[in-house]
């Protein structure tokens, strides 16, 4: 690395513009050009722009909006209106009750929608109140749903994995599925959070009377039922080899303004709403990827991520100790950045050295998810947090400190996968190819 | 400058509102390109270029959507040291349309410089398509255009009114 001075004002350009709120992409499309111009002679705008292009005009990347449209529809739907009444029966008779339904709903609505924050909206404006009008203590109730609610980043489809795969270039698909036993697993250390609450804390638990037969149970869940069938085909297709990731999605959307139909809840101003609300959403990321793309051009010829990388080689850091360190340094970045934007800013640099320690790309997305996840909940800024406050109106800390336990899962979760790396890597290895694309 | 200001007013509104709905009848384009593709794999026929004009239409709907998402509050930016301003929030806007402005500019006028190089050298898709370039590309011109077009009139109304006209703090269903 010969030009430290230059380097330095490139890295202090981007954090400067970043910093003082320039919009993340433009920030990092700015500092693209100044890098071009300052470490090459090529036509910095040219080539940035013919970047841009092909990266913007890409078949891959359709997954996203489309994924993106099927979310909207559904929490359009009567989805989020029945979730509480279909999973309430199911979740009753086990330790710690209702509280369950945090977890589970948010399990089941990240399945649907790619993101955090709307996962968090449309189980939380159904079970908070519910949860409170039944006497369950408020921490518990903010805590579970907040942390729950980070799923929606991991179990597929999950528009950061989508973001990393385009950005890594490797098959979102085999992403997806790595995501699904991580993603169980983590809400499976969730509900043994809440049943282990219900044993220490046993006079916290309402004691709840109501019993159902079978057959009332899955009356009830009626609405459910047809979400949770039409996830499993989603998810299936892609697995089986079916569909690729985009054809899964567009699945999903065909599916998605079915059911609504069905259901009567499909009028002309939602779908509208749907449509132009993934519309917006999909050009947010989209700006993000366009400067990513011009950056990562940029990048290239800093030389910073091959003598990153090449340092790391030289340090002999054991892979424990690299992840770590990537641990602690997308904590802190998350803290300022949303998840998006931290794993395109930073993969230009990052991945050479994940590559040089021998690190699976496929695992490391999963990893990459749980440590941006864990960012969405700490202050000062966790998106779910500001979500979070913004149904609930508790003060930023107080939310936080409900999840603290849940932050200590996630951490935990993250060694869990340090130990069994198989967790993510068995089933992507074990799907059928899609024949297209 | 009142009178400008009535016919200009209304006519911007409509063009971002109008370059959104295009970029949303794209996304409804890429959908169908998508389904059409999938029926023809399964009745095994092929749909020459179907994947490149689908990723025309991803282009085209992110770039046309560029000032629709900023006037609507969606695209992401580190907020913080502009909450902590308080009441000097105002030159710390200035500062960011600013250089906002300034970069979307200079992305236009790229987009357009590129735009008319593939035209001029009468670039041809490397896909099965086989269409000249330049015709998708026309998308990014003007897309980016009207983005800086929002940007300077943001900038504009932050020195006359002292604010911009961003509905700030918009949380959509999957602004993450």
């Amino acid at each position: 690395m010969e030009n430290v001075l230059l380097v330095t004002i490139f890295m202090g350009t981007l954090f400067f513009l970043l910093g003082t709120g320039v919009w993340v992409g433009l920030a990092l499309f700015g500092v693209a050009y100044l890098g071009l111009e300052m470490f090459t002679t090529r036509p910095a705008g040219d080539a940035m722009l013919t970047r841009i292009w092909t990266s913007s005009s890409s078949w891959t990347l359709t997954a996203l909006p489309l994924f993106i449209w099927m979310g909207e529809i559904l929490f359009r739907s009567r989805l989020s209106s029945d979730m509480f009444r279909g999973l309430a029966p199911w979740m009753a008779r086990l330790p710690g009750g209702l509280v369950h339904i945090n977890i589970v709903g948010c399990t089941i609505f990240a399945a649907v929608s790619g993101s955090s924050a709307a996962t968090l909206t449309t189980v939380g404006k159904m079970s908070i109140p519910e949860l409170r009008s039944r006497g369950y203590p408020e921490y518990m109730i903010i805590g579970t749903l907040t942390g729950a609610a980070t799923l929606g980043l991991m179990i597929p489809p999950s528009l950061t994995l989508i973001v990393y795969g385009v950005t890594v270039e490797q098959s979102i698909t085999k992403l997806f599925m790595a995501g699904i036993l991580p993603g169980i697993l983590l809400a499976s250390l969730f509900m043994a959070y809440v049943a282990g609450w219900s044993f220490v804390k046993r006079d916290e638990v309402p004691v709840i009377t109501e019993k159902m037969t079978f057959a009332e149970k899955v009356k009830e869940s009626r609405f459910l039922i047809p979400i949770v069938v039409l996830i499993l085909v989603v998810i299936g297709s892609m697995y089986g080899g079916w569909a690729t990731a985009t054809e899964a999605a567009a699945i999903g959307v065909v599916g998605s303004l079915l059911l609504a139909a069905l259901q009567g809840s499909l009028t002309w101003d939602a779908f509208v709403a749907s449509l132009l609300g993934a519309t917006r959403t999909s050009a947010m990321i989209a700006l993000i990827l366009m400067g990513a793309t011009a950056l990562t051009l940029a990048m290239g010829f800093t030389g910073l991520p091959r003598a990153l990388a090449e340092f790391i080689g030289a340090m002999e850091l054991s892979k424990f100790s690299l992840l770590m360190a990537l641990m602690v340094f997308y904590i802190i970045l998350g803290m300022f950045l949303d998840g998006i934007s931290s794993v395109v800013l930073t993969m230009a640099i990052v991945q050479p050295m994940v590559m040089q320690a021998g690190i699976d790309l496929i695992w490391f997305g999963i990893f990459i998810v749980v440590v941006v996840e864990m960012a969405q909940i700490t202050p000062p800024i966790g998106f779910n947090l500001f979500v979070m406050q913004g149904i609930t109106k508790h003060p930023m800390g107080y939310i936080a400190k409900t999840a603290l336990p849940l932050f200590a899962i996630m951490v935990g979760m993250v060694f869990i996968m340090i130990a069994f790396p198989e967790l993510a890597t068995w089933l992507p290895s074990t799907v059928k190819n899609a024949s297209g694309g | 400058m009142q009178a400008v200001g009535k016919i200009l007013r209304p006519a911007l509104d409509k063009l971002y509102l109008t370059s959104g709905i295009m970029a949303s009848l794209f996304l409804i384009l890429i959908l169908l390109l998508i389904v059409a593709q999938m029926v023809a794999r399964w009745t095994g026929s092929v749909l020459t270029g179907a994947p490149d004009f689908t990723g025309y239409s991803m282009a085209a709907s992110s770039f046309l959507a560029l000032s629709y998402a900023l006037n609507r509050g969606n695209h992401i930016r580190v907020s913080l040291l502009l909450n902590v301003l308080g009441r000097y929030r105002r030159y710390g806007e200035i500062w960011c349309f600013g250089v906002g402005s300034y970069l979307a500019i200079f992305f236009a006028y790229f987009a357009i410089k590129s735009t008319f190089e593939s035209y001029r050298f009468n670039d041809i898709s490397q896909g099965q398509d086989a269409w000249p370039i330049w015709i998708p590309q026309i998308f990014m011109c003007v897309g980016t255009v009207i983005f800086a077009i929002a940007f300077i009139d943001h900038l504009f109304a932050l020195f006359t009114t002292g604010n911009h006209r961003i509905d700030e703090e918009t949380l959509d269903a999957n602004a993450e």
